[in-house]
């Protein structure tokens, strides 16, 4: 299964990401707060939402990316202060938008950006995972988001041996590692060989990005994702259910 | 050395290379203060900080030229990334302590040059519960004494067993709910006003401030609330404006989307205030009214697939320098022409357009030429005319990829690796100066 994760709009990259693919995508993954160098998903969900319809990818997965990067490296109180607006973005497209779903297993992974050169501290990470995996979503008392990571965990800086940190309900759900040398398309991507944390690491790697704008030659401003082997992304992605 | 405290940040003074043949002192917190000569204040993490572990120095930078004074440690337990004053002469630094019926909350500037404590004080939030968090911004205002300390302040409300229905774990769930408070320090008796708590709750802790000479200017944003049918509009942020040392604002004005945080933002000449948005327009908030008018920033549209690290400055000419690595540009607008293109230069997308340290480029104080990572390929670092967008010197050394720039005072650069040595010093020509190695891995230089 593989999709498109994206900055702008879905509605201002999905045609020109369907010209070079020439194939619908199975999920989009989306910038929600705080993200200061995206069109954020819940500004306009409505539009988004119709855009995700009419592209056949109706499973929307959910990131943020603080920037500065240097605030993962923070406090607790930094984290759950970044944590509780990206909580309160996407409950706030939820509500926007009477056809967006959270996913019928309960299970919505919520995609914390690290990236390569940031190192994630474990204050900043306790105090983020856990106001994410303690949130009341829509007072449904379902407790439906899982903190998950964006990462490399080749990367000299900080971020598989943070997790050997945590425990419990910080403790992520997944994470999702970059490798942009693939220029495989969205209707062929590569073989699974996605980067993981150390053997025996709590932490499995559910997502890969495969390639990167740039890499590839190719100009539709997307990156392409696929999941690891029997992992169904748009499982854990919020779903349109109808045309809004 | 500053110690104690919730935070995880930890800094240190690292000197310039103007300091060389300068004797380690040993009292490296004097408030003495040898004229032209500052340090480079390194911001970041300490190997298992998390766990109560001890600064280790960093090693002292080798130099081609005279050896170079030790870096010394300055603060650990930040509870936040210092804030440098407009004028580069002092950061304000926050820890936040826990203290019997409630929490403290102690701003400490630091002289840039000496690295030595020139002010402090703490102002107490009384009857915040156990588990209390607060995220504090410290925002100076130009051409006064004040410092604005804009508190966050989150404490948890509830706790009942719950069950993660997807996974069917049983835990407690907690529930939080924030609102803000300000408070106001004088930086020339040490006194602190406030805190004046703003009852705006319940509200996103996260905010964005800055001021002017006689303002603040106060972006926050009320917390969604759960309605019976969806459909609910996206609630926007409003901008408030309170005279310095006020609790009160003059006027509250509906703000634009997107929420505030942690986007640029910067006081202009004229007194109003801006932030860059979007990584693609500025918004201008007067400060007369309080009217918010946003300007897109053509240059700026494209949209790569992935954020990256942007900034906006503020020039003395009153213009702004805008960078958005992850298109490969950096602009020089002018606000007070309708956000007029005055330079733009292209270069290749540094190897590190978004993690890391914030500032991928910088400009020359005359702002003649624009300094910038390397893209993956060459890694290092390269110059440009900013007159004419041509490259004019370049620095690529087996691929080196640096994660971040600065500008030190004596016009030499500062840049910052992920592995030892992290730092390296070069000259305005590129030219390469010196390294240092450090146990911190540097999130952030000022």
């Amino acid at each position: 299964m593989s999709g498109y994760d994206c900055a702008a709009a879905i509605q201002d990259v999905y045609q020109s990401a369907f010209d070079e693919e020439g194939r619908d995508p199975a999920f989009w993954l989306r910038y929600f707060n705080p993200s200061p160098d995206a069109d954020i998903f819940s500004d306009d969900a409505e539009s988004e939402c119709i855009a995700a319809w009419a592209s056949g990818g109706h499973a929307v997965g959910c990131i943020s990316a603080p920037v500065p990067q240097s605030l993962l490296s923070g406090s607790e109180a930094e984290g759950q202060a970044d944590a509780q607006a990206f909580c309160a973005s996407m409950l706030s497209a939820w509500d926007q938008v009477g056809p967006l779903h959270l996913p019928s297993n309960n299970q919505l992974y919520c995609w914390l950006d690290q990236e390569y050169d940031t190192s994630l501290s474990l204050p900043y990470w306790t105090g983020w995972a856990l106001y994410i995996a303690n949130y009341n979503f829509a007072n449904l008392k379902t407790y439906p988001l899982y903190p998950c990571v964006y990462c490399t965990p080749s990367s000299p800086f900080a971020n598989c041996s943070t997790f050997a940190q945590t425990s419990g309900l910080s403790i992520p759900e997944a994470i999702w590692v970059p490798v942009p040398e693939f220029c495989n398309g969205l209707a062929d991507p590569p073989s699974w060989q996605a980067e993981e944390c150390a053997s025996g690491s709590k932490v499995t790697t559910k997502l890969w990005q495969y390639r990167e704008e740039g890499v590839c030659g190719l100009s539709a401003a997307v990156d392409l994702d696929v999941g690891a082997p029997g992992f169904n992304v748009a499982s854990y992605c919020m779903l349109v259910v109808s045309n809004p | 050395m500053l110690a104690g405290g919730l935070g995880a940040g930890a800094l240190i003074a690292l000197p310039d290379l103007s300091m060389a043949g300068r004797q380690a002192s040993t009292s490296p917190l004097s408030k003495i203060a040898p004229a032209g000569q500052r340090y480079a204040l390194l911001y970041g993490t300490l190997p298992k900080s998390s766990s109560g572990g001890q600064i280790a120095p960093a090693v002292t930078p080798t130099s081609k030229a005279k050896p170079l004074p030790p870096a010394t440690p300055v603060a650990v337990s930040l509870a936040s990334a210092p804030v440098l004053s407009p004028d580069q002469s002092s950061v304000a630094l926050i820890t936040v302590n826990s203290v019997s019926g409630g929490s403290a909350v102690t701003l400490t500037l630091v002289n840039s040059s000496t690295a030595a404590i020139e002010a402090q004080g703490t102002v107490t939030v009384s009857g915040t519960p156990a588990g209390t968090n607060i995220i504090a911004t410290p925002v100076f205002a130009t051409g006064t004494s004040t410092i604005a300390v804009v508190l966050g302040i989150t404490e948890p409300t509830g706790h009942q067993p719950a069950v993660k229905k997807g996974t069917g774990v049983h835990f407690d769930a907690t529930t939080w709910q924030s609102h803000h408070a300000l408070a106001y320090f004088d930086t020339s008796t040490g006194a602190f006003a406030g805190p004046f708590d703003l009852n705006n709750g319940p509200a996103l802790a996260l905010h964005t401030a800055a001021a002017n000479t006689s303002d603040l200017f106060l972006w926050t944003t009320p917390e969604p609330q759960i309605t019976a049918v969806k459909g609910t509009a996206s609630p926007l942020p409003t901008v408030s404006v309170f005279p310095l040392g006020a609790g009160t604002p003059r006027l509250t004005a509906p703000a634009l989307a997107p929420w505030p945080g942690h986007e640029p933002v910067v006081t202009l000449a004229s007194g109003d205030v801006a932030r860059f948005v979007n990584g693609s327009a500025v918004q201008v908030v007067s400060a007369q009214n309080g009217d918010t008018t946003q300007t897109a920033i053509s240059a700026l549209s494209a949209r790569p697939a992935k954020p990256s690290s942007i900034t906006m400055t503020a020039r003395p000419d009153g213009t702004l320098f805008l960078v958005k690595p992850g298109i490969g540009r950096a602009v020089i607008a002018d606000p007070a022409a309708s956000f007029n293109i005055k330079a733009q230069v292209d270069f290749p997308v540094p190897g590190v357009p978004a993690g890391g340290l914030v500032h991928k480029a910088v400009l020359s104080a005359s702002g003649e030429t624009l300094y910038v990572l390397g893209p993956t390929k060459t890694g290092g670092l390269a110059a440009y005319d900013v007159a004419t967008g041509k490259m004019t010197a370049s620095f690529s050394k087996g691929s080196i990829s640096y994660t971040g720039l600065s500008l030190l005072p004596s016009g030499n650069l500062l840049a910052v690796t992920g592995n030892n040595p992290r730092l390296a010093y070069f000259s305005p020509t590129l030219e390469p100066l010196a390294t240092a190695n450090s146990t911190l891995q540097i999130a952030a230089v000022y």
